[in-house]
């Protein structure tokens, strides 16, 4: 069995759903079954279930906004093309 | 059959990257960032490197992702040059929070954190959830926001973090916690102030 200390310590350090099964497991049984560090170590879990789906929804949704200024944009064209022509002489 | 050494998807010419990648790129590095400027030095140093690393793009993924894999050691970088104009104190309450019998015994702020005001895990499928979430994040202060989008957010080791910010892991362990509370009070009173079941 954990303890709370090894538990706060392993999810101060990884997610707790990158965890091997058994690991995972032990951990999620501690949190549910834990009156000293039960909930806010299931606090903590939920933040990292947030951060995880909020990477997800930017991989597949992020908006295309705030957007550049159209002076720096021309900024960067200027910029690759100047580059891409030095590659191409290469 | 194919051939490995060809890439498996179509690269998209440099010349071209702005206007596919550059506005994505931009509010990526802003929602990290928070900082126009910052974020604008961040795309162009990000199609700098890539236009130098290109042969090295073997092509298994989106373009656009690989870029993004390159704008995470830039994002880092800012943050870093960032935390060097402004060093990192750790303040008395903090302090007293990291001797307290909880955190000492057993790695915890308190045994009664206040219960969520609703259940975020409905919301997740919600887009405009990740919009007032996008939001929510900005209001978190800094230190504390900074040690959040390393850790959290772009996945960097406790040790690294540490390295970057230049504190000790349980600092880290304090700024998280104040990230994570300041994010929830902000959550509530942006997501159950509206009128959504």
């Amino acid at each position: 069995m954990l303890t709370c200390k090894q538990v706060s310590h392993t999810l101060s350090e990884e997610d707790y759903e990158k965890l091997s099964p058994l690991r995972k497991r032990l951990l999620k049984l501690h949190v549910k079954l834990c009156i000293v560090c039960g909930k806010f170590n299931r606090q903590v879990m939920d933040n990292q279930d947030m951060c995880r789906h909020y990477k997800a929804h930017q991989e597949t949704s992020l908006r295309d906004s705030p957007e550049l200024d159209d002076r720096k944009k021309d900024e960067l064209k200027a910029m690759l093309a100047a580059h891409s022509s030095d590659s191409k002489e290469e | 059959m194919a051939d490995p050494s060809q890439p498996k998807v179509a690269i998209a010419p440099p010349d071209t990257w702005v206007e596919r990648y550059g506005d994505y790129l931009f509010a990526y590095a802003m929602s990290r960032l928070r900082n126009r400027e910052a974020a604008s030095d961040c795309v162009q140093d990000t199609f700098l490197a890539g236009i130098k690393s290109l042969e090295r793009f073997d092509g298994s993924r989106d373009i656009k992702f690989w870029l993004r894999g390159i704008m995470h050691n830039k994002i880092v970088d800012q943050i870093r040059k960032s935390i060097k104009e402004n060093q990192v104190n750790i303040d008395n309450e903090d302090e007293t929070l990291l001797e307290s019998f909880w955190f000492k015994y057993s790695g915890i702020a308190t045994t009664n954190p206040e219960p969520w005001q609703f259940n975020p895990r409905k919301a997740y499928d919600n887009t405009e959830f990740w919009d007032v979430f996008n939001t929510c994040i900005d209001q978190v202060k800094e230190p504390a926001r900074q040690a959040f989008i390393l850790r959290m957010l772009e996945d960097l080791k406790t040790e690294e973090v540490c390295k970057v910010m230049n504190i000790t892991p349980n600092h880290l362990w304090v700024l998280l916690h104040r990230a994570r509370q300041q994010l929830k009070v902000a959550l509530e009173q942006k997501w159950t102030g509206k009128d959504v079941k």
